[in-house]
C-alpha cells in the first residue's frame, strides 16, 4: 500500500495542536509507516504546492484573505480534516464574536492597521468543505490516530460519539466536579476526549463543542445553583470554546 | 480468515464467514450482494428474518434477508450506503468476504399465509427484507391465494431490482403496481404516495393477509386504508426497522416497549404491538 | 448456611488471606466518594462506605468490554474469565446484580458477562453508612438475597458472616472465624433490618401499583415536566445497577492491521441511542428529551417490572447523585405519579 500523502496547515491558532501530536511519540512514529508527511511546520522546514491525499488545517477562518489560501489547498486535497477546537467550531477565537470593539480592545490605536484585519472567528468549514472534524483543544492525540487510521483503511465515515462528557467521566468513574463542590460544563460538552480534565480534579470547559440541543438554560441553573458561579459567570461560561455553539451565536 | 474459538465460551457475538459470490450497485446507493458461508454450509432461514452483516475493523449492521430461502445456496443481502459501517460493505465486491451473524429473529408465519390471498406494500428500501416473501410466494405460487404486491420509491432512480421489477409486472402469478413521489420525463407509471394504489384495485379484501415494510412514516397511512377496507389488525404484520448493536436482545437500542426489534421482531403482528406506543 | 463471627482485629489477616488467593475488587476511597478497586493494600479496605460511583457490575462487565479481537488472518472470541473475589457488596447490589444475570443469561445467554460473573465469589456486606438518596428499604425491600456466596453483618466487636454457598464456606479456612452465638445471629438481623427502615428517602407503592400506575402515565404532563432540566446526558444511564445496554464499535490497533470489537455502556437519555442513519442524516425515534427520560422510567418501573416481579431498580439512589439537575430521582418521579 502506498503511503498516504498528508500535509498540516495552521490559520488563526496557536499551533498547539501540532505540537501536541509530535509530542505523542511511539503511535506517531508508527503511523508514519503508513503516512509520509510532505508539509509540516513543527517539524519540518519543507513545503509543497503538489496535490495531497489529506490536508489536516488547524486554526480558525478569520480573515477574508484566508479564503483563497483555503480554497487552494481545498482543490490539491483529497480530503481535508479540520483538526483542532479553532478549525472545528472557531474555538476560543470565537470568544471575541459578540463585541463588535475587540480590535481597539486589543491593540488600541493600532487596530485598524491592515496586518491586524480581524473577523468573527469562524470554523473551516465557513470557507470550505470540510470532511473531517476532529475537536479539541488541544485535539486529542488517540482520535487523531483513530481518525488518520481510518482514513489509511479507505473509510469514508469515523464515529465520534454525540453525547455529553458526563458519559465518559462515569463510564471512569471520575468524582464529579460538583460533587466536589466544583462547577463543570460536561453536561452539554461534547465527548470522544474521554474526560480526562474532570479526572484530574478540572471542570470541562467544553473544547470540542457543544452536543447538539444542548440545555443551556439547565446549564445555567446548575453552574449557578450547584457550581456557585455568580449569575454574569453562568451566563458567559460557554463562550471561552463554544462561542459559535450557543443559542445565541 | 478463520474463528478460533473458546468452545467452552461460545460467544454469541462471533460472526460466520461469508464469501462474496456476486456484488452489484442497483441504484446510485445500494448494493446487492450474493453471499455464501465460507464454511460451505447452507444458511438456512426464515423470509422475513435478518442478520448482522460486518466487516472487523468498522462493525456491524442489521439486514433484512433479501432473497427466499428456497433460492438455492446463495442468499441475497442489499447495503443502502450511508454510515461508516456500510459505506465499508459497499466497497466490498465479488471475491472479497464479509461476516454474518444470524438469522436472527422471527420471520413471516409462512403457514399461516398459505392458502390465503397477500398483499404485500413496500416502500422505498423495504423492498429489500420483504424480497424473501416475494420470492417464496412465486416460487410456491400454487400455496398462495391471489397476490398483489405495492412498491412505491422517491422517484423511477430509486427503483431497486429493476430486473424483478420488469419480470413482475409481466407475470400473470401476481399482481404488482408500482408508483413514485416524483417522476421524471420518461416515467409512464403512477406518481404518488403508496396509499394512492389502493384506489386503483379492487382486490384487496378483508380477507387478505397483509405484509407492510417501509419508511417509518409510511406504516399509519397504509394501515389507515387497510382499516377502511376492513382487513382485521391481526392479519396486517408489520416489518420494522432498528438501530441494533448486538441483535441477541441485549445492547437494548431496538427495545420498542418491552418488545425487542431483533429478537420478538422484525415481523410483528401490527395487532400485538398497536398499542405500544413508539412502535410505529 | 452456616453463620460464623469474624473479630474486628481479625478482619485484616482474613483480607489479606484472600488477597494472597484471589485479586479482591473491593470499595476504597475515591476523593470525596468511594469506588470498587483492586485491593492493593489491606488499609485501603473501606467497608463502611456509602455507596460508589459505578455499581459492582463493573467488576464483571467493565465500562468498555472486548467481545472480538482481529487481525488479518482471522478473529477470536475475547473471554477470557479470571476468578476473582467481590467483597463489600451492599445487599441492594447484590439484587441489582441478581438482576443483570437474569437480563444476560436469559433467552440468549451472554458469556461475555456471564464467563466472569460466574469466576467471581461475592462475598456481601452490610450497610453501615447510608447515602443520602438511598431508598433500598422500600425498592424491592421482599426481593430475596441471591447469588452471593457469604455475606458480612457489622455488629458489636466484628462481623456475623454468613456462609451461603460452598465457595463461601471454602473461605471459613482463610480467616479466624467462630461459629457465631444466637445473639450474633439475632443481632446481625437486626442490624440489617434497622439498615432498610433507616433509609433516607423512601418509596410508595408496590411492584403492582408501581408498574400499572406508571405504565398507564405514558401520556402524563409529568416527563416533560421533570425532563425540562434534563442534560440527556446519560448520567442516571451509566451508574445505574441495572441498566444493560451497550454500543458495540469496533477499533483499528495502530499497526492499521488488527483491532478489537468492544461493548461500550451506553445511555438511552442520549439522542444517538435511538437514531436510526437514514438517506436524510438520521432518524430518531425518541426525539424529544422528554421521551427518552420516560423511556428510562418506562423501561426501569413497568417494562422490566414485568419480567423481574418488581421494578428493575434497587434503590441505591447512585442516579439521584449522578444527576446534576436533580431530576432523576426515582423515589421523586414515581411517588409523584402514584399521587395522579
Amino acid at each position: 500500500m502506498a503511503k498516504v500523502k498528508c500535509a498540516w496547515f495552521d490559520f488563526a491558532s496557536c499551533e498547539g495542536c501540532q505540537i501536541e501530536l509530535t509530542n505523542y511519540g511511539e503511535p506517531f512514529v508508527e503511523l508514519l509507516e503508513h503516512v509520509e508527511p510532505v508539509e509540516f511546520r513543527e517539524a519540518m522546514s519543507e513545503k509543497t504546492t503538489e496535490p495531497i491525499d489529506v490536508a489536516f488545517i488547524e486554526g480558525s477562518f478569520t480573515r477574508e484573505a484566508d479564503r483563497r489560501r483555503l480554497e487552494e489547498i481545498r482543490e490539491r486535497a483529497g480530503v481535508v480534516v479540520a483538526y483542532g477546537a479553532c478549525a472545528a467550531s472557531g474555538g476560543v477565537n470565537a470568544l471575541k464574536n459578540h463585541t463588535d470593539d475587540y480590535a481597539e480592545e486589543v491593540y488600541g490605536e493600532d487596530a485598524k492597521r491592515p496586518h491586524l484585519d480581524s473577523q468573527k472567528a469562524l470554523p473551516i468549514s465557513a470557507a470550505i468543505k470540510v470532511d473531517y472534524e476532529i475537536p479539541g483543544c488541544p485535539m486529542d492525540k488517540a482520535e487523531f490516530i483513530r481518525v488518520v487510521e481510518q482514513l489509511v483503511h479507505g473509510t469514508s465515515k469515523v464515529y465520534i460519539p454525540s453525547y455529553p462528557v458526563c458519559v465518559e467521566c462515569k463510564r471512569r468513574e471520575t468524582v464529579c466536579r460538583y460533587d466536589d463542590g466544583d462547577h463543570c460544563l460536561g453536561p452539554i460538552s461534547l465527548a470522544g476526549c474521554g474526560a480526562p480534565c474532570p479526572a484530574d480534579g478540572i471542570p470541562c470547559e467544553a473544547c470540542r463543542g457543544m452536543v447538539a440541543n444542548p440545555n443551556e438554560a439547565a446549564m445555567e441553573l446548575v453552574l449557578k445553583e450547584n457550581g456557585n458561579l455568580p449569575e454574569r459567570w453562568a451566563k458567559d461560561k460557554s463562550r471561552m470554546f463554544t462561542a459559535n455553539h450557543r443559542g445565541d451565536a | 480468515m478463520t474463528c478460533t474459538c473458546n468452545d467452552n465460551n461460545e460467544s454469541i457475538f462471533l460472526p460466520h464467514v461469508a464469501d462474496i459470490i456476486d456484488a452489484q450497485m442497483i441504484t446510485s446507493t445500494e448494493k446487492h450482494f450474493k453471499l455464501k458461508l465460507q464454511s460451505g454450509e447452507r444458511f438456512d432461514y426464515e423470509p422475513g428474518q435478518i442478520v448482522e452483516a460486518g466487516l472487523f475493523g468498522y462493525g456491524e449492521v442489521p439486514l433484512g434477508l433479501a432473497s427466499s430461502p428456497t433460492n438455492g445456496e446463495s442468499f441475497d443481502l442489499v447495503v443502502r450506503v450511508l454510515g461508516k459501517v456500510t459505506k465499508a460493505l459497499g466497497d466490498l465486491n465479488a471475491g472479497d468476504t464479509m461476516t454474518i451473524r444470524g438469522p436472527l429473529g422471527n420471520g413471516f408465519p409462512v403457514d399461516e399465509f398459505k392458502g390465503e390471498d397477500v398483499l404485500i406494500v413496500a416502500g422505498g428500501i423495504g423492498l429489500c427484507p420483504v424480497r424473501s416473501m416475494i420470492e417464496y410466494i412465486l416460487h410456491h405460487r400454487a400455496d398462495f391465494g391471489k397476490f398483489t404486491l405495492f412498491f412505491g420509491a422517491k422517484t423511477p432512480h430509486d427503483l431497486l431490482f429493476e430486473e424483478d421489477l420488469e419480470a413482475w409486472r409481466c407475470d400473470s402469478c401476481m399482481h404488482y403496481m408500482d408508483t413514485v413521489d416524483t417522476p421524471d420525463a420518461a416515467w409512464k407509471g403512477n406518481v404518488g404516495v403508496i396509499t394512492t394504489l389502493f384506489e386503483k384495485t379492487t382486490e384487496i379484501t378483508p380477507a387478505t393477509k397483509v405484509i407492510i415494510c417501509g419508511p417509518p412514516i409510511m406504516y399509519k397511512f397504509v394501515i389507515r386504508e387497510l382499516d377502511m377496507i376492513g382487513v382485521p389488525r391481526s392479519n396486517i404484520f408489520v416489518d420494522l426497522e432498528r438501530r441494533m448493536k448486538c441483535g441477541v436482545g441485549k445492547c437494548g437500542h431496538c427495545q420498542i416497549n418491552d418488545k425487542y426489534v431483533c429478537m420478538d421482531g422484525p415481523v410483528f403482528r401490527y395487532s400485538e404491538i398497536e398499542t405500544l406506543e413508539e412502535a410505529i | 448456611m452456616k453463620s460464623y463471627f469474624l473479630s474486628d482485629q481479625n478482619l485484616s489477616a482474613f483480607v489479606e488471606g484472600l488477597m494472597s488467593k484471589y485479586p479482591v475488587i473491593a470499595p476504597v476511597a475515591k476523593r470525596s466518594r468511594f469506588v470498587f478497586d483492586k485491593l492493593v493494600d489491606v488499609s485501603e479496605l473501606r467497608l463502611d462506605y456509602d455507596t460508589t460511583i459505578l455499581p459492582p457490575k463493573k467488576v464483571f462487565f467493565p465500562a468498555k468490554q472486548d467481545l472480538i479481537h482481529f487481525n488479518k488472518d482471522g478473529f477470536t472470541s475475547a473471554i477470557d474469565p479470571q476468578e476473582q473475589v467481590l467483597l463489600g457488596a451492599h445487599p441492594h447490589d447484590i439484587k441489582g446484580i441478581a438482576m443483570s444475570d437474569i437480563f444476560y443469561s436469559d433467552r440468549e445467554y451472554d458469556n461475555n458477562y456471564m464467563a466472569n460473573r460466574k469466576a467471581t465469589i461475592i462475598i456481601g456486606s452490610s450497610v453501615q453508612n447510608h447515602y443520602k438518596h438511598a431508598f433500598f428499604g422500600t425498592m424491592n425491600a421482599d426481593r430475596g438475597l441471591t447469588g452471593h456466596d457469604a455475606f458480612m453483618t457489622k455488629i458489636e466487636g466484628g462481623y456475623a458472616v454468613d456462609a451461603v454457598t460452598e465457595k463461601g464456606e471454602s473461605l471459613v479456612a482463610l480467616g479466624a472465624f467462630e461459629d457465631a452465638t444466637e445473639a450474633q445471629v439475632a443481632a446481625a438481623t437486626e442490624v440489617n433490618r434497622k439498615a432498610e427502615e433507616d433509609c433516607p428517602e423512601k418509596l410508595n407503592g408496590t411492584a403492582a401499583e408501581i408498574r400499572e400506575k406508571v405504565r398507564n402515565s405514558f401520556d402524563s404532563p409529568v416527563w416533560d415536566e421533570f425532563a425540562e432540566k434534563c442534560f440527556s446526558c446519560g448520567s442516571c444511564n451509566i451508574v445505574c445497577c441495572t441498566c444493560y445496554c451497550f454500543d458495540v464499535q469496533d477499533e483499528w490497533n495502530v499497526d492499521g492491521a488488527s483491532g478489537s470489537r468492544f461493548r461500550l455502556w451506553d445511555a438511552c437519555l442520549t439522542t444517538e441511542f435511538s437514531e436510526v442513519t437514514s438517506p436524510g442524516g438520521s432518524e430518531n425515534f425518541r426525539e424529544d428529551r422528554g421521551e427518552r427520560y420516560r423511556h428510562r422510567f418506562m423501561r426501569k418501573a413497568a417494562y422490566l417490572n414485568e419480567q423481574l416481579g418488581g421494578p428493575a431498580c434497587t434503590g441505591c439512589g447512585r442516579c439521584s447523585g449522578a444527576c446534576t439537575a436533580d431530576i432523576a430521582n426515582p423515589a421523586t418521579v414515581i411517588n409523584k405519579i402514584l399521587e395522579q
